[in-house]
């Protein structure tokens, strides 16, 4: 500090008379020796590092090429990942989108973030996020956001919170959100951020940029000639030969979520019967519109990279790209998120430091979205958050695998929010609307929801179905696998039992897409791994943890 | 006594005496300040004496007195302006006073057994009165043998190190049951009582007669302070204001109602004038202790120990006053309830010294140890989470930030710091709120600063965590869940769980 003082003053005075430099050379001189009695700090690095968080949500890591991806989907984010730290294997903990994200905010398991719904209140969910510890240290926060999942409870027309329950917003200076296109999505990319950052440019910030882009329907707010850039050749979709509803006007505003949802292993279903089997290039032009969203979300992220560079800020900005979670391309016989397999709790993850430092590093060991948040702050020099429950991956950054305190399990929730949203406003706006499903399906559509309601309404999740993943295995314990099977969506449009197994494990180096169920073969892996899960679901539900003790009230130490 | 005490005086000057000590003022200003109390005495002459003290007394005894539920306020040698304490000031001016000491804990179990074990409570585990809380009748006690069986107490290595010992207290908090007899040769608790030194001294006196020719240590203790004791001989109102309306009689009773009352609604509702007379009734107890205490020491000086003796004068919490709108203590970490006295004295010490560093209660038993200059057992040298003062007694800087800590009837559980620059944070581990206080600015503590200060809060809560952590803590691996959990029997009774 004193010396920076120093050297400015020198400069200022400098063609001033000798006599006064000498005065000021004494002084400066006089207060260096006092300085270096109290050892004088440098600045430590949240003094003067921005942070920009680029977050995609639905992103796959093995459709960038910087993950093995060969169809040249994103030469902007290759662009960056070779500046950047890669992660190889980071585990987001959950599919869900507001769930995921939470996690990487908070360093903490939904059980302990407590965002798990859409129903809960401000005060259930942490409110130490990092745009909240960030502010602590002077930061200017925003975001611009373009999943509703963010913003939903929040009216940009207005400027206000509507409602209170509004979570994300909260400790953002500035939260900014998309606009809907012609085709009524806000998931378009968020490039208000660019206006953003040149007005604010001067300023220590933290950015969010948030895009939903990839969300189904696939490629519905990609412009042509990017909506159709990964079609098979003379190609007519098969949702387009089979309509659901006939008479209904034919736009390519993407793969219809519908459509999606009538597919199972292959099978298109219509009232409860298969009525076509998918041939390959089917299955290709569903991949190649989801890839149509990664390739305009990547031009954006070139267009981001390069206004950093000409507002100069690359060189003092940490920036971390994420995807918030994946999703399930068929593999498991759906398309969409809502299991915990590697298609959809598998993410992207780089740094990228200011003066690209350590860049190219890639690092294979399997780390977690409750890592995020405790690197960042560890980099910033901030001390990080005691309830944070990870660890932060500077150690294995800076080549010590050692230091690393992460646990070397990474640990799934599934949460049957989606099932939760199907019994509730989902099917009822559908129904409403009498919008892509047939009158048969409509009729069964009320006993279907009545049963979702009964199972898990109120917010009473089984919280039964829980996974445990290492860099080599996943154990996936479905305890209450019969109820799985009875509320599954898939058996509903199917009108089928496909049955749900109480007990999956995946050697994820021999099958990394998970299509082996091992169990039965690795009895002390599935032991092991269970008794480790066990006890992390014991020790980490809250929700029973709040329930009265039991009939002794032993002093509470371990 | 009363005649002693100039009575009737105000209050006024408590405040600004006390704030000259927590502020630490220093330089040449203190000079003119000091002539004007009664513990400041420092000199050049005295400087030089104090330089020839040896600072190492093996084989020399130790008495230990607390006295429980002393508030720092309401002590002379800590700008007290009432002269309720003039034996003990009289002890502070010949010895080290030590102004801005701070318990671990703001009730007994828990604050005691840190002086004789040299941990946290968190550590000692005797953090409640039960250990098993299953009424009506499966209650087990707390006992520090078997909560904390590895952990030496300091009675324990001075009897092996050829120590006689012997402990006589006013029970209840400091209950041999609970363990605090272990290393003990005896140990006095009258069953049942809120216990004076009047039964204390007396069963003390007879124990050194038997026992004075040995190297001993001695625990005094009593609770002639606390609210759930009166004098036998009743109240004679000394410091009551005429007038007062005597809507309170200063009973045990009426505290313990009082204290419940706080307890249940947040706020005990208190007119000006119940206040000072509580204070006075409080001082009215402190002046008979003191009283009780002169004789004991005139007693000890014809048995012809003193030159013999270290003597430690401390005591384990204060109480509140309504400062923060409560009675009684245990449920809260103000100052008022963790600042405490601490005043030692060495064998021929003829001057004192005052010590303005901020240091723990933690830290009594590494600097009892450290001046017998005694053996110590790998075990108990390990276990001590303090550090000696000997080296503040010789003049040096011994400032450091402060832990301390509450569980209390499972009514609410706290952990908090006071760093040596004056800044206090609390925690509240059942519903994470927190109170940040500029000391220095703010000693009685009324600005909560936690969103004015938001990055010094953060950081002071992580030091808290990681701090707790470090000595096997981790505060964030249980659920903190307030319950009725009572530590008196009169409590229990009727309590059913939910």
């Amino acid at each position: 500090m004193m010396q920076r003082l120093c050297s400015c003053y020198g400069h200022l005075i400098g063609s001033v008379t000798a006599a006064l430099i000498i005065i000021m050379v004494v002084f400066c001189s006089g207060r260096s020796v006092s300085a270096t009695e109290t050892a004088p700090l440098p600045p430590e690095r949240h003094e003067y590092t921005n942070v920009i968080m680029i977050s995609v949500d639905i992103l796959r890591a093995d459709h960038l090429g910087a993950y093995g991806y060969r169809k040249g989907t994103s030469p902007q984010i290759d662009k960056l990942a070779g500046q950047s730290v890669l992660f190889e294997n980071s585990i987001a903990h959950s599919y869900l989108t507001p769930v995921a994200q939470m996690i990487v905010f908070t360093g903490q398991y939904p059980r302990q973030h407590g965002m798990v719904s859409f129903e809960v209140t401000r005060d259930q969910v942490s409110k130490r996020t990092l745009p909240e510890i960030l502010k602590y240290y002077g930061y200017e926060t925003a975001a611009v956001a373009s999943s509703p999942e963010f913003f939903m409870r929040y009216d940009t027309e207005s400027g206000k919170i509507v409602n209170p329950k509004d979570i994300f917003s909260r400790s953002f200076d500035y939260f900014g959100r998309t606009m809907p296109d012609e085709t009524g999505s806000t998931r378009v990319n968020p490039v208000a951020a660019l206006s953003w950052l040149k007005a604010n440019k001067d300023k220590k910030f933290f950015l969010w940029i948030e895009t939903g882009m990839l969300h189904p329907p696939y490629s519905q707010t990609v412009p042509q000639p990017y909506k159709s850039k990964f079609d098979p050749p003379g190609y007519t979709p098969f949702y387009d030969r089979f309509p659901i509803r006939l008479g209904r006007e034919v736009v390519d505003g993407g793969v219809p979520t519908e459509a999606l949802f009538h597919v199972y292993r292959g099978d298109y279903y219509l009232d409860f019967e298969p009525i076509y089997h998918l041939e390959q290039k089917d299955v290709d032009f569903i991949r190649g519109r989801y890839d149509a969203g990664v390739y305009y979300t990547d031009m954006f992220i070139g267009e981001l990279m390069n206004q950093l560079d000409s507002l100069q800020l690359s060189g003092k900005t940490l920036v971390v790209f994420n995807s918030i979670h994946g999703e399930s391309l068929g593999e498991h016989g759906y398309y969409f998120h809502h299991d915990v397999f590697d298609t959809e709790v598998k993410t992207a993850l780089m740094f990228r430091f200011p003066k690209n430092e350590k860049g190219g590093t890639r690092i294979a060991r399997q780390t977690q979205g409750v890592d995020i948040l405790p690197t960042i702050l560890d980099y910033l020099q901030i001390p990080v958050n005691h309830e944070a429950q990870g660890a932060s991956m500077m150690p294995l950054i800076n080549g010590d695998e050692a230091g690393y305190k992460g646990s070397e399990y990474a640990f799934i929730d599934r949460l049957p929010w989606w099932e939760y949203v199907l019994g509730g406003w989902h099917l009822e706006h559908q129904t409403e609307r009498e919008a892509q499903y047939t009158p048969l399906e409509i009729s069964r559509m009320k006993g279907y929801q009545a049963l979702l309601q009964e199972k898990i309404g109120g917010g009473q999740y089984p919280p039964e179905c829980i996974a445990i993943r290492t860099n080599q295995w996943k154990l996936i314990l479905r305890e209450r696998h019969e109820l799985l099977e009875n509320i599954s969506w898939w058996n509903f449009i199917s009108g089928k039992k496909f049955p749900v197994e109480p007990v999956e494990l995946y050697d994820l180096v021999r099958d990394p897409r998970e299509q082996k169920n091992v169990a039965r073969e690795h009895p002390q892996v599935v032991e092991k791994l269970k008794a480790r899960l066990l006890e992390w679901d014991s020790f980490n539900n809250r929700n029973k943890a709040a329930a009265p003790l039991g009939p002794l009230m032993i002093i509470p130490y371990p | 006594m009363s005649q002693n005490g100039k009575s009737h005086e105000h209050d006024g000057m408590l405040i600004n005496r006390r704030e000259f000590i927590k502020k630490g003022a220093v330089g040449a200003g203190v000079v003119a300040a000091t002539m004007a109390m009664p513990g400041f005495m420092l000199g050049k002459a005295e400087a030089v004496d104090l330089s020839q003290l040896p600072m190492k007394y093996k084989d020399y005894n130790v008495v230990f007195v607390s006295f429980d539920a002393l508030q720092a306020a309401h002590v002379g040698a800590l700008g007290y302006s009432r002269n309720v304490t003039p034996t003990i000031d009289a002890m502070a001016r010949k010895g080290f006073n030590f102004t801005n000491n701070i318990s671990v804990a703001s009730w007994t179990v828990p604050a005691s057994m840190t002086w004789f074990t040299g941990v946290y409570p968190s550590e000692h585990r005797l953090t409640n009165k039960f250990s098993v809380f299953n009424p009506p009748n499966n209650n087990v006690l707390s006992n520090l043998k078997k909560l904390s069986p590895e952990l030496m107490t300091l009675a324990e290595v001075l009897k092996l190190n050829g120590y006689a010992t012997g402990g006589f207290t006013g029970n209840a908090g400091v209950n041999g049951i609970f363990g605090y007899s272990q290393g003990f040769d005896e140990y006095f608790f009258e069953k049942g009582k809120f216990g004076s030194m009047g039964v204390s001294i007396p069963k003390g006196l007879e124990w050194l007669r038997k026992n004075k020719d040995k190297k001993f240590f001695m625990f005094l203790h009593g609770y002639d302070m606390h609210g759930q004791n009166v004098p036998d001989e009743g109240f004679d109102y000394r410091f009551v204001e005429k007038g007062y309306d005597r809507k309170f009689t200063g009973s045990a009773a009426e505290q313990e109602a009082l204290r419940e009352e706080g307890l249940a609604t947040g706020t005990v509702q208190l007119r000006d004038e119940d206040v000072k007379f509580w204070r006075a009734i409080y001082d009215e107890k402190i002046q008979r202790t003191d009283a009780k205490f002169k004789k004991f020491l005139e007693e000890y000086k014809q048995m012809g120990l003193m030159d013999k003796t270290i003597f430690v004068l401390t005591c384990d919490h204060g109480t509140e006053f309504h400062e923060h709108k409560r009675f009684d203590h245990g449920f809260s970490l103000y100052d008022e309830l963790i600042h405490v006295p601490l005043i030692i004295t060495l064998p021929k010490q003829k001057t004192g010294s005052v010590i303005k560093d901020q240091v723990s209660s933690i830290d009594v038993m590494p600097t009892i140890l450290e001046l017998l200059d005694v053996k110590m057992p790998e075990k108990a040298a390990k276990q001590l989470r303090g550090t000696s003062l000997v080296s503040g007694l010789k003049g040096k800087p011994v400032a450091k930030d402060v832990y301390f800590e509450t569980d209390y009837r499972q009514y609410t559980y706290k952990r908090g710091i006071q760093t040596k620059d004056g800044w206090k944070l609390v925690y509240t581990l059942e519903n994470k709120t927190r109170e940040l206080y500029n000391m220095k600015t703010d000693p009685h503590e009324t600005k909560n600063l936690v969103d004015q200060e938001p990055r010094r809060a953060y950081e002071l809560e992580q030091k808290v965590f990681a701090y707790f952590k470090s000595i096997g803590h981790d505060l964030n691996a249980r659920q903190w869940i307030p319950g009725l959990n009572p530590v008196y029997d009169s409590q229990a009774k009727g309590v059913q769980k939910k």
